[in-house]
């Protein structure tokens, strides 16, 4: 038998590696976006989410540490995959096509590695821009706390690029989701055929809710003018 | 009966160090009857009465079971049809004037030997890693002894009527192995007969099919669409559970 | 030459028991010291090759597909017999030996076939432990199904691809020796010729497939299984590389060839639809169940079948035969379609084929009950003729199917040269003049699970094997012989392919040597064999080289073969002047062509030994008379 390591760098481990990252990532987005709806909210119920978060002291930045890993492992499976197909396969088919029927070869599917980039590339930004950002401070219960909020609505009024940006993004995240939910399921051992063709229902549903979910915010916020949109109050 | 002109655009290789080139040929008085396989064999006997190298393909058994023949047909594993092999191929899929792109299977792991004829043994290895259950002649205890539930023989079937062709790589985009080596996983380890190998098995066969050079399984389930035979991918779901069980 | 069956005596219930009682063992530190060869993978060989190497013998294989998986046994359909008695209905070791050796008109080996029959149990106890999938009922129990020439329900089935479970088991349980590196197996190997030495079989020539290569291996016995000759008429449910060249390499060795004129000839095939056709395929026996077969009664008769009245149709099984109708056996189907076909009433563009209806069956069970029974078959007929079955009569013709000739071999299933064994459908053995459907598979299996593992090492303990070396004059002369025929082959450069030298040669042997033969036509076929054959060599032409893959090269050291083996077909079925099983003799049947058999004088096996070939070929004909202790001989009657 293997020991724990090779098992988990093998083509199946790594499989499983892929799938059990991806569901993990998809259950933070889940709760991410939870978040980002908060600016919908009280007008201080963004920035109170955020402080009872970092309330959680150094279990946050384990968490973070943890969430990066996470990422990381499965950014890495993901492109030493696409790495490998070009060895597996050195010379390329003049024609190609798919055969269709119960294959899951799709737009989404077949740029798993392209919006993994993507995305990928994003997250750097993504956190450069709203963790690392300069913050104003806000007082919530007579505690000071950083205004994550009006560094989101700031960010996202004054900025076509950012606004269509970060929207055009959360596009590539639902494609990536499309075949991604459904595909952790068959790499963590969902065999039943039925289950599967209900999964893929599933994730295509979880990927546009998320991906809708997303891009509503950034471009809500551009079009309708920062706090003066009828959704969005400020103090 | 009607006949066409067909445009043909075949790979041809001398041996496996060579590079390869396209060749385009045309064919006459093509029949519709005729299965794809009967179409090279007459385009076989003209380029040898013209003093030309014919073309090399494998096949064998022309019904569908042997699993010899594999060519890629405009870009599809054993052609346009789902659940047919390409000897089972007829040209009245086709119509005049049609142009057929013709390559062999293309993976590092089946080198090219000639022409559309590739070295699929790297199957025979991963089958060798353990796709069998390690019974002697005559160790056998009496048939009937153990029941197996109807349900249970019959998937075990669906999964076990692998022709080996090897379709599944060529057109999987990352060139993997991962259907034939689960579906034989999925026939042998769901049997009682093969369940106290299981996990053993199921370990040596995946660690073969990644030593063979085959890529990484994506779950485009192309391989289920161009299977002749129409294994499912469920089995390669089942593999992973399998290692998992394996392994913990 | 001398034939001796080496039978043990004593009743037949124990003959095989005797036998093993007193079988001469190896020992386990010596098996190691033996090297066996096995030429071919099928069910024979690989099971054969699994078992040697269990028990410890260093085993080689070599097949010419490029894996052993692929071997034509791979292609049977129907099932596996065993007289497991499951159904309850009567069978037995005895009825299973009866029904068998009656199926194939008493031509067989009564003990050859008893011991067939006492070994097909076990056959399926090592296939369920393999995990082959057979068919189950609902109690989770093995299923079995009824077959023609039998009473019982005995045929164990893995739905309509039996071969290729039982196969894929064999081969499975071959790799796994592999693994334990007690096999070393080539693929894309062919064998060209049998070195012998000191009158023992020591080794093989092969050509590598892939280099061009021409290598020798030697060996303490080689076991040959490389199945059938079917395709010397070019038109054969045969796979296209199934072939007789290893087979016949030995007869020209020294291995007398036995009863090669038995071919049988299976009667539901999908017609031929033009010179391009390549090869013929099988529809499952079954489909006469509930199809009827007809012919319009006026040749003339033009309209489409389902515009043709009743009284204009000519249900020529059920008006011949009223008792078994169109459930007639095999070779009495094939002959009738033969015929109606001779006399003009067959159907189609070619002529050559009859209808096999099923709008009364439809009408009566309705299309879901058909569709439910044969769904596979039918779609199968529509994806290969474009017609629907359900709406218009299916066309079908016999082809050729199984030849139950083959090496001669004794009880040991050893050749008359010591040291070649010859198992599965190469050799003669169990089939008689007819084979029963579902039992090829049986004794590919009795045959290399259950005999050869014994015979041989008896063989082995019994005989001085002194090491023979490569360098052996014998090997030397063997491989320069193989070279120069492929080099002669190559050199021809004339203007005819092999494929139409081929295809010409199997139109002789289908019109003449075919489904019935008469003294005239033989005669005229040996003659055009005889020319066919000279103008082969001096106007073939081989495309590229020896020294790489060539296909082309492979088919005409093939079909070079055939041309020897056609000739001595004919002769064959000219010497036997009866009718029996699949041989029919146009002088020797009653009026209403029922097969007239002549126990007096030829129930014996025609073992022929081959001379020389210098143009002509030279044979001996030699017989192993066939003694009948325990069954009574009768006439077929099928009325």
């Amino acid at each position: 038998m293997p020991t724990l390591l090779q098992a988990a760098t093998s083509q199946v481990g790594r499989k499983i590696l892929t799938g059990l990252t991806g569901v993990f990532l998809v259950l933070f987005i889940i709760f991410h976006l939870g978040g980002n709806l908060a600016i919908f909210g009280e007008p201080d119920a963004m920035n109170r989410y955020s402080m009872i978060l970092h309330d959680f002291g150094p279990l946050l930045w384990v968490a973070r540490i943890g969430l990066l890993a996470v990422f990381l492992i499965h950014a890495w499976i993901g492109i030493s995959i696409w790495l490998k197909k070009r060895k597996a396969r050195p010379e390329n088919y003049a024609v190609y096509s798919s055969k269709g029927g119960p294959s899951k070869q799709s737009l989404s599917s077949r740029t798993m590695a392209f919006t993994g980039i993507v995305l990928l590339i994003f997250v750097i930004f993504h956190i450069n821009t709203f963790a690392l950002g300069d913050m104003e401070t806000v007082l919530i219960d007579g505690r000071e706390t950083h205004d994550v909020k009006a560094l989101v609505i700031d960010t996202f009024s004054n900025s076509a690029f950012y606004a269509f940006g970060y929207a055009f993004t959360m596009l590539l995240l639902g494609a990536h989701l499309g075949h991604g939910v459904w595909s952790a399921f068959i790499s963590l051992g969902m065999s039943g055929k039925k289950s599967s063709a209900i999964m893929y229902t599933v994730g295509t549903v979880i990927a546009i809710v998320l991906a809708v979910g997303f891009l509503f915010i950034p471009l809500y916020i551009y079009f309708g003018g920062g706090c003066e949109a009828a959704l969005i109050q400020c103090t | 009966m009607s006949t066409m002109t067909i445009n043909l655009k075949i790979w041809r290789q001398k041996n496996t160090e060579a590079k390869g080139e396209f060749q385009v040929y045309k064919l006459n008085d093509v029949n519709e009857h005729m299965s794809f396989l009967e179409m090279l064999d007459v385009l076989n006997e003209n380029l040898i009465k013209e003093g030309k190298d014919p073309v090399e393909f494998d096949y064998d058994c022309r019904e569908g079971i042997c699993g010899s023949c594999n060519l890629v047909v405009n870009g599809r594993a054993h052609g346009p049809k789902r659940l047919t092999a390409v000897c089972q191929l007829h040209m009245r899929t086709y119509s005049d004037g049609d142009t057929i792109v013709i390559e062999p299977p293309r993976a590092a792991a089946f080198p090219v030997i000639k022409d559309l004829v590739v070295d699929r043994s790297a199957f025979d290895r991963i089958i060798e890693a353990g796709g069998y259950v390690s019974v002697k002649t005559g160790a056998a205890p009496e048939a009937n002894l153990i029941p197996v539930q109807e349900e249970v023989a019959n998937q075990a079937f669906d999964y076990a009527t692998c022709i080996g062709c090897g379709a599944c790589v060529a057109a999987c985009p990352n060139s993997s192995a991962s259907l034939f080596t689960a579906s034989k996983l999925a026939h042998l380890n769901r049997l009682p007969q093969g369940k106290p190998e299981r996990e053993k098995r199921t370990v040596a066969m995946v660690q073969q099919m990644e030593a063979e050079g085959f890529g990484d399984c994506s779950n485009y389930a192309e391989c289920e669409a161009v299977c002749p035979v129409g294994i499912s991918i469920s089995s390669i779901a089942e593999m992973r559970k399998n290692y998992l069980k394996a392994i913990f | 030459m001398k034939l001796d069956p080496k039978v043990p005596s004593g009743p037949l219930e124990t003959k095989w028991s005797n036998y093993l009682r007193d079988v001469k063992l190896v020992s386990p530190n010596n098996k190691r010291k033996h090297k066996i060869i096995v030429v071919g993978t099928g069910l024979a060989g690989a099971s054969a090759a699994a078992s040697l190497a269990e028990l410890g013998y260093n085993v080689q294989t070599f097949c010419i597909t490029d894996s052993a998986r692929r071997a034509h046994s791979i292609a049977a359909q129907g099932g596996i017999n065993a007289a497991k008695n499951y159904q309850n209905d009567g069978d037995s070791v005895w009825r299973l030996f009866y029904d068998t050796i009656k199926g194939g008109d008493y031509r067989s080996r009564e003990s050859n076939v008893y011991r067939l029959a006492e070994n097909s149990n076990q056959i399926i106890d090592q296939a369920v432990a393999q995990g082959v999938p057979f068919g189950r009922d609902y109690g989770g129990l093995l299923d079995n199904r009824s077959f023609g020439g039998a009473q019982v329900s005995r045929t164990f089935y893995s739905r309509g691809q039996t071969g290729q479970q039982l196969l894929l088991g064999a081969y499975q349980a071959m790799m796994r020796m592999v693994h334990a590196g007690k096999i070393e197996s080539y693929v894309r190997h062919e064998m060209l010729d049998l070195v012998v030495i000191d009158g023992k079989a020591r080794g093989i020539i092969t050509r590598d497939l892939v280099d061009g290569s021409i290598n020798k291996w030697e060996a303490d016995a080689v076991i040959l299984c490389t199945g059938g000759y079917g395709n010397v008429f070019y038109l054969s449910t045969n796979a296209k590389n199934s072939n007789v060249t290893a087979a016949w390499r030995c007869h020209k060795r020294g291995a007398a060839f036995a009863n090669p004129c038995f071919v049988q000839i299976h009667p539901t095939c999908i017609p031929v639809s033009g010179d391009y056709q390549s090869k013929l395929t099988l529809m499952s026996e079954s489909l006469r169940n509930d199809g009827r077969v007809w012919v319009p009664r006026d040749p003339e008769d033009s309209r489409p079948p389902n515009e043709i009245p009743e009284e204009d149709r000519y249900y020529y099984l059920e008006e011949r035969y009223p008792s078994f109708g169109n459930l007639v056996p095999r070779d009495v189907a094939s002959r009738n379609a033969k015929l109606v076909t001779d006399d003009g009433m067959g159907v189609g563009d070619s002529g050559l084929a009859v209808y096999l209806d099923f709008r009364d069956a439809i009408k009566r069970d309705g299309k879901d009950a058909i569709k439910a029974k044969y769904g596979n078959l039918f779609d199968m007929y529509e994806n290969i003729t474009d017609d629907n079955p359900y709406e218009v009569p299916m066309r079908i013709f016999p082809a050729v199917h199984y030849t139950m000739g083959g090496l001669w071999v004794d009880y040991n299933l050893m050749s008359n040269i010591p040291g070649l064994f010859v198992a599965g459908e190469a050799n003669f053995s169990d089939h008689g003049a007819n084979r029963l459907g579902a039992s090829a598979l049986m004794q590919g299996l009795s045959d290399g699970y259950f005999i050869i593992p014994y015979t041989v090492g008896d063989y082995i303990a019994g005989e001085e094997l002194p090491k023979v070396s490569k360098d052996h004059e014998a090997f030397d002369e063997a491989a320069k012989d193989s070279q120069e025929q492929l080099d002669k082959l190559l050199n021809v450069k004339g203007d005819k392919t092999v494929i139409e030298f081929h295809r010409e040669l199997g139109k002789i042997m289908w019109d003449k040597v075919g489904i019935s033969r008469s003294k005239e036509g033989l005669e005229q076929a040996i003659e055009e064999i005889r020319s066919l054959r000279e103008e082969f060599w001096q106007n073939v032409r081989v495309p590229g080289d020896a020294n790489y893959y060539n296909k082309y090269l492979e088919f005409a050291a093939r079909v070079a073969d055939y041309f020897e083996l056609a000739e001595l077909m004919a002769l064959d079925a000219l010497d036997r002047d009866e009718s029996c099983g699949c041989h029919l003799r146009d002088e020797f049947q009653t009026e209403e062509g029922e097969a007239i058999r002549n126990d007096e004088k030829y129930a014996y096996v025609s073992a022929w030994e081959f001379l020389d070939v210098n143009g002509k070929l030279e044979t001996k004909l030699h017989k192993e008379d066939l003694n009948f202790e325990f069954v009574e001989l009768k006439q077929r009657s099928y009325k």
